[in-house]
């Protein structure tokens, strides 16, 4: 019993994880520029789908498809900056709904390319590791260390290279930053820009692991909320952990309790969250 | 001049019109405009963002079908204790939400996380809802009318009465609630609920009033409209019911009496007119909002009161 | 001038009787399906196939029913599976366009929805659909508009019964899993199955996973403990994917038991896969070599759409798509009528028509066609098994 509780308190983590990238961009979205997009949902698809054109259709190998699917979702994301969110920064109401607008614009893109019909991209890394009574997919540890790096490599260049340390300031005080000089305008949009390349890697190594549908960013992006949220909207480094504990909570809620609720392990959990430490667990901002 | 009052020619649509289709979507239009004032209310006046109208929407189907069987009374009056279950309920999540000072982003998302709650809830009671099969709701609610007597409301003329009544009793006490004490108290702590606080306002006490009234008003228009269209089922309870209502509200005109009635009107409606592909019609659905929210963020209303006053 | 005049008047005459003599008149079909939304998986491959019967027909001239020649004019709407769409969608077929003949919806919420407004229209149009949630109405009087085109599970002709007996035959399995949708189609199958299954006494146990889940790793835990013989999950392809890999890959179950969804999970998965039985209204790859008809369907989809061939959603062109346009042109011609429904339902219940599939009504107005068990093995050896009940 203990092995199949360890195995999903792992799997947990793992798809915590996946949860954790969405979240942090999430979070630096929130943090930069005030809104919430709720669009990043989208990103994450048009980044799994254009991963698994590229690995099943053009036949390319599929690293070099997980980085064409970042730049495809980054390019996706300054296009939608310019043309809409550039027109609500700090407006949350506004930009929660342009967002759902553009959800809508993107799904049905998706769908008349692709059609509703799921997508399954033929498996990069097949098998999986044993150890006793548990079992570990080798894609999924892979996915995991991925997403963990790169989430690292985020923070590492948040604390310590210049621009890292202009968009901490930007956050803290956007009057200040820029009578420091920081060229806030420009640092708006990159944030936004990266939040979706973000999203754009979890959704091409999303590809791997399970079926493609052009509604499936709208799971992601409402636990990806959910966890930025619980760790504290506006904490960078609570993202991801806070990912994670949406995701251990979901694995083992449902082990023991009825599968039809598993959402709402999160949510409640959430909640009682929210009621005692307002500002998440980690404290944000606002 | 009181915007209510042009709503009355609509009562004269069935008359001139034997177009089904016309009644129909005008139909679903005014039973969706009772869900969209109570959202403007508690939004566009109170300025508070809820994502939980939509559960209470589905709540007031289930609820009202449920005991009207349960105790074989009529509809009117299985309304009632429908109403007393929304308030209570609407009075525990706003007492939770407001109590721990949660603001803006959070309350919209506390909200949604009991919506949420309470289809999960709805979803799996099997016993009780019957889970995801739906309800099929063959009653009927009866009008007593003094030249009558007590009639069955059904086919769609009978119908459009019913809403388009309905729509104005709930336009007409928006509008009273609105233009009292109470409203002024909502506006002020719309625009800067610190200050309002200072001012002696129990800024606590407005925001739950208008949070039970907008999901009370939600429960009605829920009512409607399982009876209307026959089956309740669990997705009347999701984040989508809300969203539209929300959308309707954007696109119509907040802070306006007819607003929410004219955005449910090109919501429902203009899917019907606009002959594309349903992916086409999805993407117009969604690049309409992002317009309407850059272009003319005060709505279609909006829209008018501006021409007007520059003419 | 005198004559010139003459000959004009005879020409113009000509004209008139000839064009009177080949008058098109027009037989409307509509058709409600969902053809895009998150349910779209039931309503796709019919809005795909119709429009290829019709256009077949109306190609070669049109059909004959008495002396008068008809062409069909199909009205085809997507209800995107919203229950509220599909009561205005057909309000305006049956008022406004005046159709008598629907075809759809296969999505039981739907059916369910429009079915107190069809009701007043009982006797005047008939509603062709694959909903499971049909069954329940099908034959019953004051339903005679119900015709459900799609086999039903249980009963003697019940293709879940030849499917159960099937596996026991094979296999002889003590306990089987059963996972399903936590939606209509979902419950409805744990309703049919498990007391299906207990009459052949084999033990069952059944868990609910919520639509869009992805991770199915902690269910399949928890039915992992009850180390069932095969796993029967279920309802639509989507999840299907997931769940056979997870499965697999997680070392939880290898025996797979299907009566929804199709062959391409276990394809994909053959290498991880022990055992995989699923009902197939056709497995097309073979079909189209044995049967010529097939093969011309599957011709004629490639033409009119310029695009491959949707192999693994074609076998549910099993309900309400091509044959059944052929069908009913077929019925109405033995009616002798375009417009006596009540006549055109009689024939239509009376005959055996034979298309892609061989297809019969029973005597309330359910269909019955044959199919195929298509078993696979590890490795991905087929064995197909032709059903004809």
């Amino acid at each position: 019993m203990t092995q199949v509780i360890l195995g999903q308190f792992l799997n947990g983590i793992i798809v915590g994880t996946l949860y954790g990238i969405i979240a942090l961009g999430v979070t630096l979205t929130f943090g930069i520029t005030g809104i919430v997009n709720f669009a990043l949902g989208q990103f994450m698809m048009i980044g799994a789908y254009a991963a698994w054109h590229l690995t099943d259709i053009t036949h390319l190998p599929y690293p070099i498809a997980v980085a064409l699917a970042v730049v495809i979702a980054g390019l996706a994301g300054l296009l939608s900056d310019r043309a809409l969110f550039q027109f609500t920064r700090n407006n949350l109401v506004n930009g929660l709904l342009v967002s759902i607008g553009l959800i809508s614009v993107i799904e049905s893109g998706a769908m008349l390319l692709y059609t509703a019909t799921p997508k399954n991209m033929d498996f990069v890394l097949s098998g999986a590791w044993v150890f006793g009574d548990i079992t570990l997919p080798r894609m999924k540890v892979a996915t995991f260390g991925v997403l963990v790096v790169v989430i690292a490599l985020t923070w590492a260049a948040l604390a310590n290279t210049w621009l890292g340390r202009a968009t901490r300031a930007y956050a803290q005080n956007p009057e200040a930053a820029a009578l420091m000089g920081v060229n806030t305008q420009a640092l708006q949009v990159g944030v936004s820009v990266y939040s979706c390349a973000l999203a754009g890697l979890g959704g091409a190594v999303y590809a791997s692991l399970y079926s493609l549908e052009p509604s499936m960013g709208a799971l992601f992006i409402l636990k990806g909320v959910e966890a930025a949220i619980l760790a504290g909207v506006g904490n960078l480094a609570g993202a991801l952990v806070g990912g994670v504990i949406l995701g251990v909570t979901e694995s083992i809620g449902s082990l023991f309790l009825p599968t039809a609720f598993r959402d709402a392990y999160g949510l409640i959990f959430l909640v009682a969250i929210l009621l005692f430490r307002p500002n998440g667990l980690f404290g944000g901002q606002k | 001049m009181n915007p209510v009052w042009l709503l009355a020619p609509l009562y004269l649509i069935p008359a001139f019109s034997q177009n089904e289709v016309v009644l129909t979507i005008l139909i679903f239009t005014f039973i969706l405009s009772i869900l969209a004032i109570g959202f403007n209310i508690v939004f566009g006046y109170a300025g508070q963002l809820t994502m939980f109208h939509g559960a209470a929407f589905g709540m007031g189907a289930y609820g009202t079908y449920l005991i009207l069987n349960k105790l074989g009374i009529s509809f009117w009056l299985a309304l009632l204790p429908t109403f007393a279950g929304i308030l209570l309920l609407s009075l525990l999540v706003g007492w939770i939400c407001f109590k721990f000072q949660l603001r803006e982003f959070y309350f919209a998302v506390v909200t949604l996380a009991f919506s949420e709650l309470a289809r999960l809830v709805v979803l799996n009671w099997n016993s009780v809802t019957n889970g995801t099969l739906g309800l099929l709701v063959l009653d009927k609610p009866t009008l007593w009318l003094p030249w009558v007597g007590v009639m069955k409301i059904e086919g769609t003329r009978a119908w459009y009465l019913l809403a388009l009544s309905s729509l104005l009793v709930v336009a007409a006490f928006s509008r009273v609630l609105v233009c009292s004490w109470i409203g002024r108290n909502f506006a002020a702590i719309r625009l800067n609920e610190e200050l309002a606080q200072t001012l002696g306002i129990n800024t606590f006490r407005y925001k739950l009033l208008a949070f039970t009234i907008s999901n009370v008003l939600a429960g009605f228009a829920g009512a409607l409209f399982g009876f209307y269209t026959n089956y309740i089922e669990p997705s009347q309870l999701s984040i989508t019911q809300s969203l539209d209502a929300i959308a309707m509200v954007l696109l119509g005109g907040v802070g306006s009496i007819l607003g929410p009635v004219v955005g449910a009107l090109l919501l429902t409606g203009l899917p019907h007119v606009i002959e594309f592909s349903a992916e086409l019609r999805a993407a117009a659905y969604g690049a309409i909002l992002i317009l309407v929210i850059l272009v003319m963020p005060r709505g279609v209303v909006g829209l008018f009161s501006r021409w007007r006053h520059v003419s | 001038m005198h004559y010139i005049a003459r000959i004009a008047a005879t020409a113009a005459f000509c004209v008139a009787s000839v064009a009177s003599l080949r008058a098109q008149e027009v037989v409307k079909l509509g058709q409600i399906e969902a053809q895009t939304g998150p349910n779209t998986i039931y309503g796709w491959m019919g809005s795909q196939g119709v429009p290829i019967a019709v256009d077949e027909i109306n190609k070669a001239g049109g059909f004959k029913v008495g002396d008068k020649t008809y062409k069909l004019e199909l009205i085809s709407l997507d209800t995107r599976g919203d229950p509220k769409e599909a009561t205005i969608e057909l309000k305006r077929l049956l008022e406004q366009d005046k159709a008598r003949f629907v075809f759809g919806p296969f999505l039981s919420n739907v059916f369910v929805t429009v079915l107190p407004y069809a009701k007043q229209f009982d006797g005047k149009f008939l509603l062709l659909g694959g909903a499971t949630r049909m069954h329940d109405f099908v034959g019953q009087p004051g339903h005679d508009f119900v015709i459900r085109t799609w086999n039903w599970d249980a009963g003697p002709s019940g293709f879940g019964e030849r499917m159960v007996d099937y596996l026991i035959k094979t296999a002889s399995p003590k306990k089987v899993a059963m996972l399903f949708q936590n939606d209509q189609g979902g419950k409805v199958l744990g309703e049919i199955y498990e007391p299906l299954f207990k009459a052949k006494g084999i033990e069952t146990v059944t868990e609910y996973f919520e639509p869009g889940t992805k991770d199915f790793t902690p269910v399949l835990a928890k039915l992992a403990a009850f180390k069932a013989d095969y796993l029967f999950p279920g309802y639509s392809d989507a999840p299907l994917y997931d769940i056979v890999r997870q499965a697999t890959e997680g070392n939880f179950i290898r025996k797979f038991f299907l009566v929804r969804g199709s062959l391409g999970p276990g394809m994909k998965n053959k290498d991880g896969i022990e055992d995989y039985i699923v009902y197939v209204p056709k497995y097309f790859e073979d079909a189209e070599k044995i049967s010529p008809k097939v093969k011309g369907f599957v011709e004629a989809y490639k033409a009119f759409y310029k695009r491959e061939f949707p192999y693994d959603q074609a076998p549910l062109c099993s309900s309400s798509c091509y044959d059944h346009v052929y069908m009913l042109v077929a019925a109405m011609q033995r009616a002798g009528t375009v417009q006596d429904v009540g006549k055109i339902r009689t024939a239509l219940l009376s005959f055996t028509y034979s298309g892609v599939w061989t297809i019969k009504f029973d005597q309330r107005g359910e269909q019955i066609f044959n199919f195929d068990i298509v078993h696979l093995k590890k490795g991905g050896e087929l064995q197909i098994t032709r059903v004809e009940p």
